[in-house]
């Protein structure tokens, strides 16, 4: 290949990606000029395409008005539970996947992967009956039960593949010197994948943080909706400004934002080299 | 209990002290560990999936979620013969092969660009994987105001160009397009991670013999990158259709299944046979049908997966 060819190729690829850039940004830029516009100009004379940062002063005024403290509380409550729950039954799982062979192991596998091709439509009926008769509807808790079977299954994928990666003669050499195996598990190995723990913490986290068809379908006391469906309420009802909404999405979308890419390297090895393995 | 655990914490003290204290105890360890998952699983899964099996045989209402009385297949046989539960299906599978093909050619065409280290590659990479982490329910927020007709970004944009208002989310030759590529939008930077991944994991000699060889950029991504990066495609296509065949959040705040049906997926129809129309039963024989695809595509991948496997390493 020639010169001129090589170097109108780099250029081809610059403009593709520089298209691709802007396509991923733009939505999230425009909730955030979204949330900086009056509606008068929404509906009527137009919306700028540059943001009217004068207004930011307003915004914190504008969520409190819709008490957005109150629904990010309930998803961090949710989330909370999902990610301490999550962790507790996934690290002894993977340990187990990684560390032992035994009978079962591979339906065990296949147990966890199964419950990626579960759709919760199909679980959110039953589980409303269920829940029902356990007076588990209306309860926070409820959403943390239901909404761990889901996320538990990706953090021992992301675990397994990270204890798999660890020399298992560090452990031996405990078990020698009379540690046991939650001592070894305790001790050893989960130090040694604190980074792709965070990973799958983060995860879970906001798998809780996002979760919205359970809550949509178990709470109806307002006072107990996560954001996530106080968000939707609000799109449905116009009672509440276009750029409250949008502020108060924003507000819900930055912490997922920024902690993704805290961990990112560690999501993908983990969700992929997980999922080949099953 | 503490009894218990003491034995246990004895058994295994020592590889010798294992095998004195019996190796049926260190053969229950495994389980031990791995009991508790599987053990809340089934409670939380098993349970509730065989419940809804059963749900699906009776005419159970929302109303009074645990009375209802067997139907036998009715609620089956209503629905094969039922125009919109096959136009959900098809819905279905139109939404799921149209994510499924774009956010593998624009995922892998996305990492194939920024493999290549550049000036600034960190910020593209990070800017590219926002709407990864952007929740559901704010992406359904966001698109649902650039859709909006007579003031959203995209219809204020094609007016400058002289194009009337288009109703993306109102009108039926628009709304499937609409939600797939609200989609996309968040799910390829799943794929651009994933095949980035892959694309690392070329070994560079396979670069340099082509190159020598004097092969151009194309021809060395079919012939040696592509062979590389197959087992991840197929792995990721797996993952992008069981999972497109369970979104939910996204559709549903977008169209709620409209206009006309035109976005009405398995799992929407679940939701507004269970939750509008109060039909428990239906609802969740429809939940059957549609596990039973995803169960179906699986297999599949995996009978696909072995073959190509056992090819490629010949």
């Amino acid at each position: 290949m020639n010169r001129t060819g090589r170097r109108s190729g780099k250029l081809v690829s610059r403009v593709l990606l520089s298209v691709f850039i802007v396509v991923a940004s733009f939505p999230i830029y425009w909730m955030f000029n979204t949330s900086l516009a009056s509606d008068s100009e929404l509906f009527g004379s137009g919306q700028k395409f540059l943001p009217q940062l004068q207004r930011l002063n307003e915004v914190p005024q504008n969520l409190a008005e819709v008490e957005i403290l109150k629904l990010l509380g309930n998803s961090a409550f949710i989330a909370t539970g999902v990610t301490v729950l999550s962790f507790i039954l996934a690290v002894m799982a993977a340990y187990a996947l990684s560390r032992f062979k035994f009978h079962g192991k591979g339906i065990a596998g296949f147990f966890l992967f199964s419950t990626q091709m579960m759709p919760e439509a199909l679980l959110v009926v039953p589980l409303f009956a269920l829940f029902a008769g356990f007076g588990l509807l209306n309860d926070l808790s409820g959403l943390v039960l239901a909404n761990t079977a889901f996320t538990m299954p990706v953090a021992v994928f992301i675990m397994k593949t990270a204890i798999d990666k660890i020399p298992y003669e560090i452990e031996e050499s405990a078990k020698v010197d009379g540690c046991s195996p939650y001592g070894q598990l305790g001790m050893i190995v989960i130090p040694l994948i604190l980074p792709s723990l965070a990973a799958a913490a983060v995860i879970n986290f906001f798998d809780g943080w996002n979760e919205f068809l359970f809550a949509n379908s178990f709470i109806t006391d307002q006072d107990l909706w996560p954001a996530s469906v106080g968000l939707a309420q609000f799109m449905g009802q116009y009672s509440t400004p276009l750029s409250t909404v949008m502020a108060a999405a924003l507000v819900f979308t930055l912490p997922a934002i920024a902690f993704f890419l805290l961990v990112q390297r560690q999501i993908i090895s983990g969700l992929t080299a997980g999922a080949v393995k099953g | 209990m503490a009894r218990q655990k003491s034995v246990v914490l004895a058994g295994t003290a020592s590889s010798e002290g294992l095998k004195k204290a019996g190796l049926s105890t260190a053969r229950l360890l495994p389980y031990l560990f791995i009991s508790p998952a599987l053990v809340y699983l089934a409670v939380f899964v098993l349970v509730p999936l065989a419940r809804g099996i059963q749900l699906s045989f009776t005419d159970t209402r929302l109303i009074n979620p645990t009375g209802g009385k067997s139907v036998g297949v009715d609620n089956y046989t209503n629905l094969l013969a039922d125009d919109r539960f096959w136009n959900s299906l098809f819905v279905t599978i139109t939404y799921t092969a149209a994510v499924v093909i774009f956010s593998l050619l624009l995922g892998t065409a996305t990492a194939v660009l920024i493999n290549k280290p550049f000036r600034g590659r960190t910020l593209a990479r990070a800017i590219l994987t926002f709407p990864y982490a952007t929740p559901n329910v704010a992406v359904a927020l966001i698109f649902i105001w650039m859709y909006n007709q007579s003031s959203g970004v995209f219809n204020q944009s094609i007016a400058v160009l002289g194009f009337g208002q288009v109703g993306w989310l109102e009108d039926p030759r628009y709304g499937m397009a609409s939600v797939v590529v609200a989609t996309l939008w968040k799910v390829t930077p799943f794929v651009m991670l994933v095949m980035l991944a892959a694309l690392q994991s070329v070994p560079d000699e396979l670069y340099e013999a082509t190159r020598v060889d004097g092969a151009d950029g194309v021809s060395t991504f079919r012939a040696i990158v592509l062979p590389h990066l197959m087992p991840t495609i197929r792995l990721i296509a797996l993952l992008m259709t069981i999972w497109s065949i369970r979104r939910f959040e996204i559709i549903y705040l977008l169209t709620g299944g409209g206009p006309v049906e035109s976005t009405n997926t398995l799992v929407i129809n679940i939701y507004q046979q269970a939750f509008n129309q109060q039909k428990l039963g239906v609802a969740a024989a429809i939940g059957v049908l549609g596990l039973l695809l995803s169960l179906v595509v699986t297999v599949v991948f995996f009978v696909v997966d072995r073959r190509a496997t056992r090819k490629e390493s010949q």
